[in-house]
C-alpha cells in the first residue's frame, strides 16, 4: 500500500512540476507572480476538449493544438496586461495578475458554463484506462504511465532549451541582470514573451493531463492548481526551474502520504506545511540561490 | 475630451434606464433569489434558478398575480458564508422584495438568515438540508422566518443507513464526507444509525469542495474490504470518487443523499456511476400529471433532464407568489400566510408532491430511492416506505 500511495503522489507531483515551472519561470525573468497561471492551465484543458468535440480533432493532435493555444493567450497576456506595467511598482503587476485571473474564470463559464465536465471519454484510448503493468504491490495504469514519460520528457526537455539553445541563455541572462542583458544586445521584450509562451504551453500540457487523469474539467480548476504550483515553486526556490520540478514532485507526495497517513482532512494543510517547513530551514527553497541571482 | 463625453453620454443612459426601472417598479412584484451563480456550486445555483424562471414565466404568461407581474431578482453568494451574510443585508434592506427562494447552501442559509430574522422577511429554501437551520430562524417573539420544502440531512442519514442494511442486507460501509455543515450533518445522522443498527462503519474520510484526488483514501480503505461507500457531499466530487473507486478495483456500491442526484453525476463518472443508490424529494415516475408537463416543458426549455433541486425552487417559487395572491405582497403577511401552511389537509400541492410546515419552518416529505442502471437513473427496485 505505501508504494502504490507513494506513486500516485510522484503521478500529482509530477503535474503539479510542470505547472510550478511556468510559475518560476515568469518570476525568474520579470520578478512578477504570475496568478493568471493557474486560468492559463484550465482553458488549455477546455480548448483541447473544444478541439476533439467541435472539430473532431483526435486526442495528441488536439494536445499540441491547445498548447500552441494556450502559449499564445500566455503572450497576450503579457502584452495586455503586464507589459504596460513593466516599469510600475511591483505591486501593481501583481494585482494585475490577479484580475486576469478571475477574469478568465469568468470568460470560462461563460463559454464553457459552471458545471463541472468530463473529459471526453471517447477521444481517450482504451490502454489509458486499463492497468499497464503491476509492479510488486503497485498497479500503474497506461495513462499514469503516458503522465510519466510526457512530463520527463517535457521537463529533460525544457532543461535542455534553457541551457542549450541561445533563446535559453538570454533567458538566464536576463533572470540575472535584465539592463544588462539589454546592453549585451538582447531583445527583452522578445525573450520575456517566449518565457510566457514556454510556461503557458506546459502549463496547458498539465491541465489536459489533469482533466484526463481525474475525467472531470472546471472552470475553477485553476485556481487550486496555481496556488498548489505556486507553493511548488516556492518550495523550490522561486526562480529555479529545477527547483520547481523538485517542488512540485516533494508537495504531490507528501500531499498523498499525508491524507493517507495522516488525515485527509488536513491533506492541503500537510503539504503546505511541508512547505512552510523548508522555508523556515532554508528560506530561498529547496534549490533556491540566495539573493542576487534569481535563475 | 472624448472621455468625458463618454462620461456623461454613460451618465445620461444610466440615469434613463434608472428612470425606466422607476416606471416599472409599480407593476412587478418582486421575490429575491439568493443562490451561487458563480463560483465551483454555480451548477447548482442554475438548476434552482432554472426551477424559479419555470413558475415566473409560468405565472406570467397567466397575467401575473393580480394585475402584476412577477419579477425574480437574483443574487449571487457563491455557496459562501461570507457572501452570503452581504447578500442578505442587501436583500432585507430593499423593501420591494416582498419574500426570498434560497438560498441553496445550508452555510449560505445559515449566515444570510439573521439579516431575514432582523427584518421579518420569509427565506424559503428548496434546498438546504442542514438540521441546524431549524433553530435558528426564530425571532425574539418566537416567529420562525425560515422555511424549506425539502427534507433534512437527518433524516437522510438514517434512513440510508437502514434501507442499506435492512433492504440491500450490506454489513460494512465506508464514509465519504465533504467538510462543511450539509456533509458533516449527512454524515453524523448516518454513522449514529448505523452503530445503533450495527451496520460496520470501517472508515470516514473527509475531504474539501473542489478536491479532486481521492486515491489516498481509497487505496488505504481498499485493506479493509467496504461493502459499500457512503457519500455525504455533492456530485462533483461524489462522481470522482466513484470513478477513482473503481480504477482501485473497489466495485462495490456506491450511497448518496441529494447532493449526487444530478444528471451530471452520470457524466462525470461514466460506468463507474452504476450501482449508485440514492435518495431523492423528487422521482420523475412517481410523479403526478402535473410534474410530467413541468418535467416535458423543462428538458424543452432547458435541454437537459429536471433534477430535483429544480423541482423543489419550482415549487418553492409557487408556494411564495401563491402566499403574494392570496395576502398581497408583503413581508409580514407572505410569512403568515406560509406558517399557516400546517397540515396536511391545507398543504400545498406541488410537483414534488404535498408540502406543509411545522411549527420550526420544517416539512415532512417522503424519500424515494433512485439507482444509476447502465448510465441512466431508474426507481430502485426497493423503495422503503416510513
Amino acid at each position: 500500500m505505501f508504494e502504490q500511495q507513494l506513486f500516485n503522489g510522484l503521478t500529482l507531483g509530477l503535474i503539479y512540476a510542470l505547472i510550478a515551472v511556468g510559475y518560476t519561470m515568469v518570476y525568474g525573468v520579470i520578478e512578477l507572480i504570475n496568478f493568471a497561471h493557474g486560468e492559463v492551465y484550465m482553458l488549455g484543458a477546455f480548448l483541447c476538449i473544444t478541439f476533439i468535440q467541435a472539430l473532431g480533432v483526435p486526442l495528441f493532435p488536439a494536445m499540441a493544438l491547445a498548447m500552441a493555444f494556450c502559449a499564445g493567450i500566455g503572450v497576450l497576456i503579457d502584452q495586455i496586461a503586464y507589459k504596460p506595467l513593466r516599469k510600475a511598482p511591483r505591486l501593481a503587476a501583481l494585482i494585475t495578475a490577479i484580475g486576469v485571473s478571475i477574469f478568465l474564470q469568468n470568460i470560462a463559464m461563460i463559454i464553457w458554463g459552471s458545471r463541472p465536465v468530463p473529459f471526453t471519454r471517447s477521444a481517450v484510448p482504451a490502454a489509458f484506462s486499463e492497468t499497464a503493468f503491476t509492479l510488486g504491490s503497485v498497479n500503474v495504469s497506461g495513462l499514469q504511465v503516458f503522465i510519466y514519460a510526457l512530463t520527463i520528457a517535457m521537463m529533460i526537455g525544457l532543461t535542455l532549451i534553457i541551457n542549450k539553445t541561445k533563446v535559453g541563455t538570454a533567458m538566464r541572462a536576463l533572470a540575472q541582470n535584465a539592463t544588462a542583458a539589454a546592453l549585451m544586445g538582447i531583445n527583452v521584450n522578445r525573450v520575456i514573451s517566449f518565457t510566457f509562451a514556454l510556461g503557458s504551453g506546459l502549463g496547458a500540457v498539465a491541465g489536459i493531463l489533469v482533466g484526463m487523469y481525474y475525467n472531470t474539467l472546471s472552470a475553477t480548476m485553476g485556481y487550486n492548481a496555481g496556488v498548489k504550483a505556486f507553493a511548488a515553486a516556492v518550495l523550490g526556490g522561486i526562480g529555479s526551474v529545477p527547483g520547481a520540478m523538485l517542488g512540485g514532485v516533494v508537495l504531490g507526495v507528501a500531499e498523498t502520504l499525508g491524507a493517507g497517513y495522516v488525515s485527509s482532512q488536513y491533506r492541503d494543510g500537510l503539504g503546505y506545511a511541508v512547505m512552510i517547513a523548508v522555508i523556515l530551514l532554508r528560506p530561498s527553497g529547496l534549490l533556491g540561490k540566495s539573493v542576487g541571482q534569481k535563475a | 475630451m472624448k472621455f468625458k463625453r463618454a462620461l456623461v453620454m454613460a451618465c445620461a443612459m444610466a440615469a434613463v434606464l434608472a428612470m425606466g426601472s422607476l416606471a416599472l417598479a409599480a407593476d412587478v412584484i418582486k421575490i429575491a433569489v439568493p443562490s451561487p451563480f458563480t463560483g465551483s456550486a454555480a451548477g447548482y445555483g442554475d438548476n434552482v434558478k432554472a426551477g424559479v424562471v419555470m413558475k415566473v414565466e409560468e405565472v406570467n404568461a397567466k397575467g401575473g398575480v393580480n394585475g402584476k407581474k412577477i419579477e425574480a431578482v437574483y443574487f449571487d453568494e457563491q455557496c459562501d458564508p461570507k457572501e452570503a451574510a452581504t447578500v442578505g443585508t442587501k436583500i432585507a434592506g430593499d423593501k420591494d422584495l416582498v419574500a426570498i427562494v434560497g438560498h441553496l447552501c445550508s452555510g449560505a442559509h445559515l449566515a444570510a438568515l439573521p439579516n431575514y430574522v432582523r427584518v421579518g422577511v420569509a427565506a424559503l429554501s428548496p434546498t438546504a438540508t442542514n438540521v441546524t437551520i431549524s433553530d435558528k430562524g426564530k425571532d425574539a417573539k418566537g416567529q420562525y422566518w425560515s422555511f424549506r420544502n425539502v427534507y433534512l440531512d437527518d433524516f437522510q442519514g438514517t434512513f440510508l443507513a437502514d434501507y442499506m442494511l435492512k433492504q440491500l442486507n450490506l454489513k460494512k460501509v465506508a464514509v465519504f464526507y465533504e467538510n462543511n455543515d450539509y456533509g458533516i450533518g449527512l454524515k453524523d445522522a448516518f454513522v449514529k444509525q448505523a452503530k445503533a443498527n450495527g451496520l460496520q462503519v470501517v472508515g470516514e474520510e473527509a475531504y474539501m469542495k473542489g478536491a479532486t484526488d481521492f486515491t489516498p483514501q481509497l487505496t488505504k480503505l481498499k485493506g479493509a474490504a467496504p461493502e459499500a461507500l457512503f457519500i455525504a457531499g455533492y456530485y462533483a466530487e461524489g462522481a470522482l470518487i466513484a470513478d477513482q473507486a473503481k480504477k482501485l478495483g473497489i466495485n462495490v456500491p456506491k450511497f448518496g443523499a441529494d447532493g449526487l442526484d444530478n444528471a451530471d453525476y452520470i457524466k462525470l463518472a461514466g460506468p463507474a456511476a452504476d450501482d449508485t443508490y440514492l435518495t431523492t424529494p423528487f422521482l420523475a415516475e412517481t410523479a403526478g400529471p402535473d410534474a410530467k408537463a413541468f418535467i416535458e416543458a423543462y428538458k424543452a426549455k432547458f435541454k437537459r433532464d429536471v433534477d430535483w433541486m429544480s423541482a423543489n425552487a419550482y415549487d418553492a417559487a409557487g408556494m411564495i407568489i401563491e402566499a403574494i395572491s392570496k395576502v398581497g405582497p408583503d413581508r409580514a403577511k407572505i410569512r403568515e400566510y406560509l406558517a399557516s401552511i400546517n397540515t396536511k389537509e391545507k398543504a400545498f400541492k406541488g410537483i414534488t408532491g404535498l408540502t406543509y410546515f411545522n411549527e420550526k419552518g420544517d416539512c415532512v416529505k417522503p424519500a424515494y430511492v433512485k439507482m444509476v442502471k447502465g448510465g441512466q437513473f431508474v426507481p430502485a427496485p426497493k423503495q422503503m416506505t416510513n
